[in-house]
Order: C-alpha cells, then sequence, then structure tokens
C-alpha cells in the first residue's frame, strides 16, 4: 500500500496536533470559509476526541492538498499524508468490495527513456504545447512518456496505488541525472520514492535560470506553484528568498514564507462535481499590491490571474521572451 | 457509582472529586458543573427561527472539546459561528430568554478551561474575522473581533503598517486579547494590548449591539477591555496601529535572575530599546532580550546602557556556564539539558528567511512558531504572576523556587507592561496588579511537560503553590479565570467582587455569558 517515507517528511500524526491553529493561518479553504471544522486542527481536533473518519467528509473532500499547512505545522505533523489517508479511508468506505475508477485508471504504462535529464509533464502543459517546448528548450530535458497522471489523480481522491504501478513508474527514474516535476503532489511523493534521486519542481528548476532571473522585475507579482514548494520547503523557502532579493519582485508568500494558492481546487473540482471559485485567492494574493505583470509557476493560474488583474500574465518558462513590460503598475480589475 | 449533579447557571456548584487533594488554596470549583441541558431543544428552536444556526453534531462538538491547556475537557451542546453582530444578539437575546449559557472562544488558547464550554453553546468568534477599514494617516484599523492577530498583521503589511502590540501567540484573537489584556515584548514601552482600543462594538449580554469608546457609552468599554468576557461579546474593534519596521535583536544572558530583572527594568525605566523581556531555560540561563526599531537606537544604547548591563555575551556566557557545571558534576544532566535546548531554540530565532542582514523581519511570526515549536504541547499549564515593579523580582525568586520544586525543567518569561493612567477604570479586577503605577511586570513560569505525565491534580498544586504567592505580594494574575478563579476573592477582595458580581447580575440578568470563567 502507498505511504510516505517517512525519513524525508513530517513524521507525526493527528495526536501529537496541540490545536495552536497555525495550519489554519496558511490554510485557503480557512480564508474562505472561516470554518475551522474544514481545516487541517479541526480535523486533527475531532479525531483526538474519537470521531472517524466517515464522520468528516466534507471536512475530508474540501482540502486542496496545496500543503500549506504542513510547514505552518509546529509538531511537524505529516499533514498530507493524515489527509491522504483519510481520504484512502473515505474511498474504502465508499466502494469496500470493487473500486470503481472513475477517472484517471491506475494502469502500468512504462516508459523507458534513453536521455538522463528528464521532465515529468503533467496534462496543462502537454495541453500547451509551446510552453511545453518552452520548458524542455530551456532546460534540456526529454518529457517522459509516463505523466503518472493516473497516480497523482489516485492520490488526491483516496484510490489506492498498488507497488507495482510505482515501482514501473519510478525504475526507469532511477538512474536518472536529473528528474523535473510538474505535478506538485506527484512530486511530493516522488521525493519519497525515490528518496537519493535529484528531484525538483518544475517552478524551481525554472526560477534557477539566469534567463529567468535576468527577465524577472522589481515589478513582477511571482507566483509559486504551493504543491510543489511546500513538499520541499526547507530548501525552496530558502530558494524564493533568494530571488526575491536577488530580483525585487513579490512573491506570493504570506508572512510565514508560506505560498499563497491561487487557485484552491478541492477533491469535489477534480472529480469534475463543482467548480471552484478560484478569485478571492488571486484578489488576496493582489490585494494592495500594484504590479507590472505577474508571472506564474503553473498553467492553471494564468486564466485565473487574466480575469481580474489589469496586467499581462505570464508562465515563468516565457519570461525570456516576451517584451519588457516595466509600464505602469496595473491593478485589480 | 457516584452521581455527579447538574446545576441551574449562574450557580457555582459542588465538586466532587478529591476536593481535599490539594495543597495551596481550599479548591473551589475548579472544574466548571456542565449545565443540565434544561429546555435546550426549545432554544434551539427559537434559534433557528431567527436565523441562526447551531451545529450540533458530534464532529462539530469535538473540535471545541479542549483549550490550548488541555487539562479542561467539556462539550457543548451545540455550536454557533460568528457571522454578525445582529446573529450574536439574536443569540444572547435567546440565551437570556432560555437561560442557557454561552460561552465565547475566539483562537481558544486559553490554559484554564475559560473557553471550553461545559454545556450550552459554544460561540466561535472566528468566523468574524474580516478587516473593515485601514486608516493609513490616523494609524487605526477597525476589524472584526474573531481575526487572528496573525491576519490582522497580513492586512496590515499590505499598507506598509503593524499593529502596537500584541500576544506573542499570533493565533489569539482580537477579541479575546482585548477581555484579557495581552502582553507583547515591547508593552514595557507601548502597554498591553487592550490599551491600544481606541473603540468597539459589543454585543451585551440581553442582546444590545452598542458601539462604546472612552468617550461614549464609557462605563461598558471599562467593563468590557480586560473585562474576561463577563460584560459582553466584543464584535469589532478599533485599534491603534504603527508604521512597520523590521527589529534588531540583542541577547544578554546572566545567571542569576536577580540581576537580570534588574537590568530589564534599569532599560526599560530609562526608555533604553524598543522590545525587552527576559526568557529562561530554568534559573541557569537566563537570557536578556533587548531590540530595536532603529539603528539610530541601538546605537544609543550602546553608547549608554550597554556598559551598565551585566549580562554577557553567548561565548562569555558559555565558558562561565561550563566552569559553574565542571564544578558541580552531579549537574551534568541539567547542563546537557542547557546546551541541547540551546541548539533546539536558537535556529528557530535565527531562521534566514526572515533575516536581512541584522534586521529581524516578521518577528512576531519568528516568537510565535519557536514559542510552539519550543513551548508548546498537548498539556501546558502557565501559572503568572502580575506584581508592581517593586514587588518583581521576589515574585520571580519565590516562583522559580516551586517551579524547582515540581519540574526539571521549565522556562520563565519576564516581561514589563506600561499602564495608562488614564485606565484605571479599565484595570480594576483584571491581570493589572492593584497597587502596580507606571509600569507593572508579569512572569510566567511554565513547566516543560512534553514526555511527562502529570495528574491534574499534580499540576493544579503547582498552580496553587504559585498563585499563593500572588496573595502574598497582593500581585493578580493574566490567568486567574477558569480553574484558578478560587484565587479571585483571595487577591482581590469580597468588597471589589461583590461589587463586580452586582454589575453582572444586572447586565447579565440569567448569567448566561461566559458563566464559568469568573464567577
Amino acid at each position: 500500500m502507498l505511504g510516505l517515507a517517512k525519513k524525508s517528511l513530517p513524521s507525526n500524526d493527528f495526536a501529537a496536533c496541540t490545536g495552536c491553529s497555525l495550519c489554519l493561518l496558511a490554510c485557503p479553504v480557512w480564508r474562505i470559509t472561516h470554518d475551522v471544522r474544514l481545516t487541517p486542527h479541526g480535523r486533527a481536533k475531532a479525531l483526538q476526541h474519537g470521531l472517524a473518519a466517515s464522520d468528516l467528509v466534507e471536512s475530508i473532500g474540501a482540502c486542496t492538498f496545496c500543503g500549506a499547512c504542513e510547514p505552518a505545522c509546529p509538531e511537524d505533523i505529516d499533514l498530507i499524508g493524515m489527509i491522504g489517508g483519510l481520504r484512502r479511508q473515505m474511498w474504502e468506505l465508499s466502494s469496500p468490495a470493487s473500486p470503481a475508477r472513475p477517472r484517471g485508471a491506475v494502469v502500468s504504462r512504462p516508459s523507458p527513456t534513453r536521455t538522463r535529464n528528464v521532465f515529468v509533464a503533467n496534462q496543462m502543459l502537454r495541453d500547451s504545447s509551446s510552453t511545453l517546448a518552452r520548458v524542455v528548450s530551456l532546460l534540456g530535458v526529454t518529457v517522459v512518456e509516463d505523466d503518472g497522471a493516473d497516480m497523482s489523480f489516485a492520490l488526491e481522491t483516496g484510490m489506492s496505488v498498488s507497488p507495482d504501478r510505482i515501482d514501473a513508474f519510478t525504475e526507469s527514474l532511477r538512474r536518472m541525472k536529473r528528474i523535473i516535476v510538474a505535478d506538485g503532489l506527484l512530486f511530493r511523493h516522488m521525493r519519497a520514492w525515490l528518496p537519493r534521486a535529484p528531484i525538483q519542481s518544475l517552478g524551481a528548476a525554472l526560477s534557477r535560470l539566469p534567463v529567468v532571473r535576468r527577465n524577472l522585475l522589481a515589478t513582477d507579482l511571482y507566483v509559486i506553484e504551493p504543491r510543489g514548494y511546500h513538499a520541499d520547503y526547507t530548501r525552496q523557502v530558502r530558494h524564493y528568498d533568494a530571488l526575491r532579493a536577488e530580483t525585487g519582485c513579490t512573491i506570493n508568500l504570506d508572512l510565514q514564507r508560506i505560498a499563497i494558492p491561487a487557485t484552491a481546487h478541492n477533491l469535489s473540482h477534480r472529480l469534475g462535481h463543482d467548480v471552484a471559485n478560484d478569485a478571492p485567492h488571486a484578489q488576496w494574493i493582489l490585494h494592495g499590491r500594484r504590479v507590472a505583470r505577474i508571472v506564474v509557476e503553473s498553467l492553471g493560474d494564468v486564466s485565473v490571474f487574466e480575469q481580474i488583474a489589469d496586467c499581462p500574465v505570464v508562465h515563468v518558462a516565457h519570461l525570456g521572451d516576451v517584451p519588457d513590460t516595466r509600464a505602469r503598475p496595473g491593478a485589480l480589475r | 457509582m457516584t452521581t455527579i449533579a447538574t446545576v441551574p447557571a449562574g450557580t457555582p456548584g459542588h465538586c466532587p472529586v478529591s476536593p481535599d487533594a490539594l495543597r495551596g488554596v481550599e479548591r473551589r470549583q475548579t472544574n466548571p458543573s456542565r449545565w443540565n441541558g434544561a429546555g435546550w431543544a426549545s432554544f434551539v428552536g427559537d434559534l433557528r427561527g431567527r436565523g441562526v444556526e447551531v451545529l450540533e453534531d458530534a464532529a462539530t462538538r469535538a473540535v471545541f472539546a479542549t483549550d490550548a491547556g488541555g487539562t479542561a475537557y467539556g462539550l457543548p451542546h451545540g455550536v454557533v459561528i460568528a457571522r454578525s453582530a445582529a446573529q450574536v444578539s439574536a443569540l444572547l437575546h435567546a440565551a437570556q430568554r432560555h437561560r442557557t449559557p454561552v460561552t465565547v472562544r475566539g483562537g481558544g488558547l486559553t490554559t484554564e478551561g475559560e473557553s471550553v464550554a461545559f454545556g450550552g453553546v459554544l460561540l466561535d468568534m472566528t468566523g468574524m474575522n474580516r478587516v473593515l477599514h485601514v486608516d493609513s494617516d490616523a494609524l487605526t484599523v477597525r476589524a472584526e473581533a474573531g481575526i487572528f492577530w496573525h491576519s490582522l498583521a497580513e492586512e496590515l503589511r499590505r499598507h506598509g503598517l503593524d499593529y502596537l502590540s500584541a500576544p506573542l501567540n499570533l493565533t489569539s484573537s482580537v477579541g479575546g486579547t482585548v477581555n484579557v489584556g495581552g502582553i507583547d515584548v515591547n508593552s514595557p514601552r507601548l502597554g498591553c494590548s487592550a490599551d491600544q482600543v481606541v473603540a468597539m462594538q459589543v454585543v451585551t449580554p440581553t442582546g444590545a449591539i452598542v458601539e462604546c469608546s472612552d468617550a461614549t457609552n464609557a462605563e461598558l468599554f471599562q467593563r468590557v477591555i480586560l473585562g474576561y468576557g463577563q460584560f459582553g461579546v466584543v464584535t469589532e474593534t478599533t485599534l491603534q496601529v504603527r508604521r512597520y519596521t523590521p527589529l534588531r535583536m540583542r541577547y544578554f544572558y546572566y545567571t542569576s535572575l536577580r540581576a537580570a530583572i534588574a537590568d530589564l527594568q534599569l532599560l526599560d525605566a530609562n526608555d533604553a530599546s524598543d522590545y525587552s523581556g527576559i526568557l529562561t531555560m530554568m534559573d541557569r540561563a537566563v537570557n536578556l532580550l533587548v531590540a530595536f526599531d532603529s539603528p539610530a537606537r541601538e546605537a544609543e544604547f550602546n553608547a549608554r546602557w550597554r556598559p551598565r548591563l551585566r549580562g554577557h555575551g553567548e561565548v562569555a556566557f558559555a565558558i562561565r556556564a561550563a566552569g559553574y557545571y565542571a564544578l558541580r558534576p552531579w549537574k551534568v544532566g541539567e547542563a546537557l539539558y542547557i546546551y541541547r535546548r540551546k541548539r533546539e531554540l536558537f535556529p528557530q530565532f535565527q531562521r534566514p528567511e526572515f533575516l536581512r542582514g541584522n534586521d529581524m523581519h516578521d518577528r512576531t511570526v519568528v516568537f510565535s512558531r519557536a514559542v510552539w515549536k519550543c513551548w508548546g504541547s498537548r498539556q501546558m499549564v502557565i501559572p503568572d504572576l502580575a506584581t508592581s515593579a517593586e514587588t518583581f523580582i521576589e515574585a520571580v525568586e519565590r516562583g522559580n523556587a516551586v517551579c524547582r520544586k515540581y519540574f526539571a525543567h521549565y522556562t520563565l518569561y519576564c516581561v514589563g507592561i506600561k499602564l495608562r493612567e488614564d485606565h484605571g477604570a479599565h484595570y480594576e479586577m483584571s491581570c493589572i496588579p492593584p497597587g502596580a503605577t507606571g509600569r507593572a511586570y508579569g512572569c510566567e513560569f511554565e513547566p516543560m511537560t512534553r514526555g511527562g505525565a502529570y495528574s491534574r491534580d499534580y499540576l493544579q498544586s503547582f498552580k496553587n503553590e504559585i498563585y499563593d504567592i500572588g496573595v502574598d505580594l497582593g500581585a493578580s494574575y493574566y490567568r486567574f479565570g477558569g480553574m484558578m478563579k478560587g484565587y479571585i476573592r483571595r487577591v482581590f477582595g469580597d468588597e471589589v467582587v461583590d461589587r463586580h458580581l452586582a454589575m453582572k447580575r444586572a447586565a447579565d440578568p440569567a448569567m448566561i455569558l461566559n458563566r464559568d470563567v469568573i464567577f
């Protein structure tokens, strides 16, 4: 059964929760609902007092898996592992006999590759050929055929991922010199599955490039992809702090240095049942700030900002090939 | 089988649990009695008729079963998430009619069960958390009272502003804090958080929505500020704020509590630093921290006051400590604890992402996280003493002796609180000690309980011995509610308590609002 390696990730469980509420400060669900029941704090306290996954259906479904709570937690509770476990329990309760596979079925798709610098893309990038081509060109990587999308879907929804599937996915990656991953949730788990492999999130890899740093301006708002950032927080918080110091750009970090997600898609959305309203999150990122351009790591953030901001929105991979926008700062629409 | 009797609201119940097991003070209902639930169904029906949602499911109630102290447990019959003053008004109006207790909770960071509901309604104020207006010219902010200090800081920072002083713990709510005090390391200069309230919107226990300040409805304002939630539910506050500045921290180390406190008081009395406080590892490693909002203030400190301090730098202190323990090999365990503790603690205050050269940014985040990381636990008791400047050293030394008696490891946290001469009426029967003028001092005594197993009676006995010192010295306490309310009459006297009780009965005829906290 799937499980996170405990060496490199937080290892405490909900029983360690002291109720400090620091997770709330970072939680996008809290930011919108201000309902403690829907937060890691609320789930931990309910579990401590004898409730079960079946009592917490709404709360378990509300989590966006952004991972912001985990680096905020002073008890180092494995909060993403905890919510994943609860979702598995919910899944097992809802279909104990033969779990259906609603979408992104778990299938084995080994994909041997001959190069040693590889990129595990996600569906959004595959759908945007120009951005994908730019990423490949900038990073000098080969896109692997198996993007693990089925596993990412399973991990988020609580379905089981068989050890065989994980082996098939990781086998060809073990010998790689460099692995770059676009899907933040998959990135988190790959760090556990391949503890010695040189794995980077796409945003961190791109924002290290001189061409990107050169073209990032003090008037830019840089929007970090939160899942990858929080999964590798200790390293990445320093990387982005240096990026901010070098370029003077504004970053979607709160005072705790936690990334504020621009989109907060929950489980229902991923299952196609609901369309989350992302505007409040992006509006909060922009609130009180005047920026000339918005640079995003996740393609999914482009449309959200385009709807609410009066300034260009570009993917970080295109920073080197777009006109200079040192024009007047834009504002919220 | 023993039957635990239920009692009506407003009546102190008999405590059936080991009434003679405690040392120190005679036990007075240290665990509040549970309300018997009479008329709950009709109360809920009434509320729903007024459009107020009451959450009665087990999963919701369980979230609020205890507070940060983790030693008081109780379940409400139902939870209401505050959304507006009108909704709170409807709730309190119905609660008066049905005589249903209402316990108000902000961040839930009480340690004596003050925000735990033993039956009745738990009103979760964190649902009211919006910043309503920032006035950068007048340097004020209007916010709903359930907002966390951290969330307020996030908003203020977008305007280049910061709050004046707030609890080191950033998930305290603004409303909860102004009800009890709110102490920061800049309180020696700026006072407590409660003193920074310019105006408030309060829902009285009978459901009236009233705007109050020192100029308007002043009596209500005086009672609600530092009023432990007895005279109304704070729904909005207008607070003074300031321009944001990073700070520059300096640490000085002592082996003597007395010397460190004397130096702290010297600095405070002469306005020599912008922030000051003492944080210790037992009484062997005493850290006086001072900080500045500007290089100019730091330079002035270096020139005038640094030479007069008796504390050492880190290296000099380490050499002295090594010498001390080399001559006392039987204390090797203590030495190792201090060394391990230092290695755990120091990196929390030196996280590079919060440092720019000599400046620490967002100190409140750094401090708050360090507080929980290094001192947080599922079970916490933090008795405290608040005294005049003159009796503070004696209070700390006597409290330290009690800590040594009960626990292997503990921390003391000492800080001054500047008092406002015009706020005497606010301070009556509060954490501000009756005899203090100019500046009061507070010390928290926090045992390191993580990994240990302590009975509630053991912890209660420890707290009682600390609080007995306060009775002796004419002091007060930050945490005198909940399980410690037996001390209220001892420390303030019957005349003051009875006068406040009469005011409470007049304001809250059914005694429904936070009934277990004080009276």
